[in-house]
């Protein structure tokens, strides 16, 4: 299967679950790429959300708490840089605060901006990944370099204790 | 049922440990605002959501932390990211860092068709936040069961919140907020080290 056919797949197999939820900008509206890869999905299980990423990403940690699993998509990873606190002083470091009794579950998903056909600049393609391993202690991230590492890596995130920011390629949603 | 004095003597006795060295983390003492708290804490339902900040040893107790074991995560240099599984309780010493969080609980709460809330204390500072607006938006417009209380002692650590914003605003007529003048300063107890 192509790149974008495994996020398909993936998203569908997730939204099975009975305590997922898809959280954030273009899960419900077109708009960004995401988009394609969740309009298949029963509309209750998507909630759009106003564009104030450092609240959902610290929603989708409340929602956690509460026994939810939040699929909590950020459109691009420029975008994502506007939740640093509640992602890495908050979901990142709740578990060591709580000595291991808060755990939440959040799958965060992201995306390195397409540089072709036509190349967002560089307000919208930036590749974080290594910045957010170094940052990052508790929450797992993952970077999607081929279409065959999809399905595992979101069936580890959902069975795995705590957290994970997959990061996905734009491109490939054509290219591969 | 807690009381006025045992929040007070609570509060006392670390003190006493903490002046005596045997607490090597910082310590933000409650005081000043026991009536309040009281009062609001009548409405608070054991399986709630609570979310508190730096200052949390009263919310903790009332929210039925037992004193013991509150006592224990002091001392162990706890104070600062008290936490409790059952009661539902997390705090956080980053400016309006619970904010959202607790927005996400509350909407999970609608969701899954709880009964219970979340509550959200905060100081005048936080109140003051743009995060704060955002969330307080969402919240009112979704209907979502999230209580926020604004404690309102006038400072941010020692910075004065009206002067360094030129003034204050209007107090939105859905959240709980008073005034109070705090009883021990903003860490410590003023006898000992800063951090």
């Amino acid at each position: 299967m192509k790149y974008k056919d495994e996020l398909i797949r993936s998203m569908e197999w997730l939204s099975e679950k009975k305590n997922t939820i898809f959280i954030g900008q273009s899960v419900l509206y077109s708009g960004n790429a995401i988009y394609n890869t969740l309009n298949t999905l029963p509309e209750e299980k998507r909630i759009e959300l106003p564009v104030f990423e450092e609240i959902q990403m610290g929603m989708s940690t409340g929602m956690a708490l509460e026994g939810l699993v939040p699929v909590s998509c950020f459109p691009r990873f420029d975008f994502l840089l506007r939740c640093m606190d509640s992602l890495v002083n908050h979901l990142d470091k709740m578990q060591e605060m709580t000595e291991y009794n808060l755990i939440p579950k959040v799958i965060i998903r992201t995306s390195i901006g397409a540089v072709s056909p036509l190349h967002g600049g560089v307000q919208h393609t930036q590749d974080y990944t290594q910045v957010m391993k170094d940052i990052l202690n508790e929450v797992n991230v993952v970077l999607l370099n081929e279409p065959k590492e999809i399905f595992p890596a979101f069936e580890r995130a959902y069975y795995r204790q705590g957290s994970t920011l997959l990061i996905e390629w734009g491109d490939y949603y054509n290219e591969k | 049922m807690i009381d006025k004095q045992f929040l007070i003597d609570f509060e006392s006795g670390i003190k006493e440990i903490y002046e005596a060295g045997k607490i090597s983390a910082p310590i933000h003492l409650s005081g000043g605002n026991e009536n309040e708290l009281i009062e609001i804490f009548q409405e608070v339902d054991k399986d709630d959501w609570v979310f508190s900040s730096w200052r949390n040893h009263y919310h903790a107790l009332l929210h039925g932390i037992p004193a013991d074991k509150l006592e224990d995560m002091i001392v162990r240099g706890k104070s600062m990211s008290l936490y409790s599984k059952k009661p539902k309780f997390y705090s956080s010493s980053i400016v309006a860092g619970i904010i959202p969080i607790a927005v996400g609980t509350a909407k999970a709460q609608k969701l899954n068709g709880s009964k219970n809330k979340t509550w959200c204390f905060i100081g005048d500072m936080t109140f003051e936040t743009g995060i704060f607006y955002e969330a307080h938006k969402y919240v009112r417009n979704h209907d979502l069961p999230l209580q926020f209380v604004v404690e309102d002692n006038g400072l941010s650590t020692n910075t004065p919140t009206d002067k360094t914003w030129g003034g204050s605003r209007d107090i939105p007529e859905d959240i709980i907020y008073y005034k109070y003048e705090r009883e021990y300063p903003h860490h410590g107890t003023g006898n000992w080290i800063l951090f």
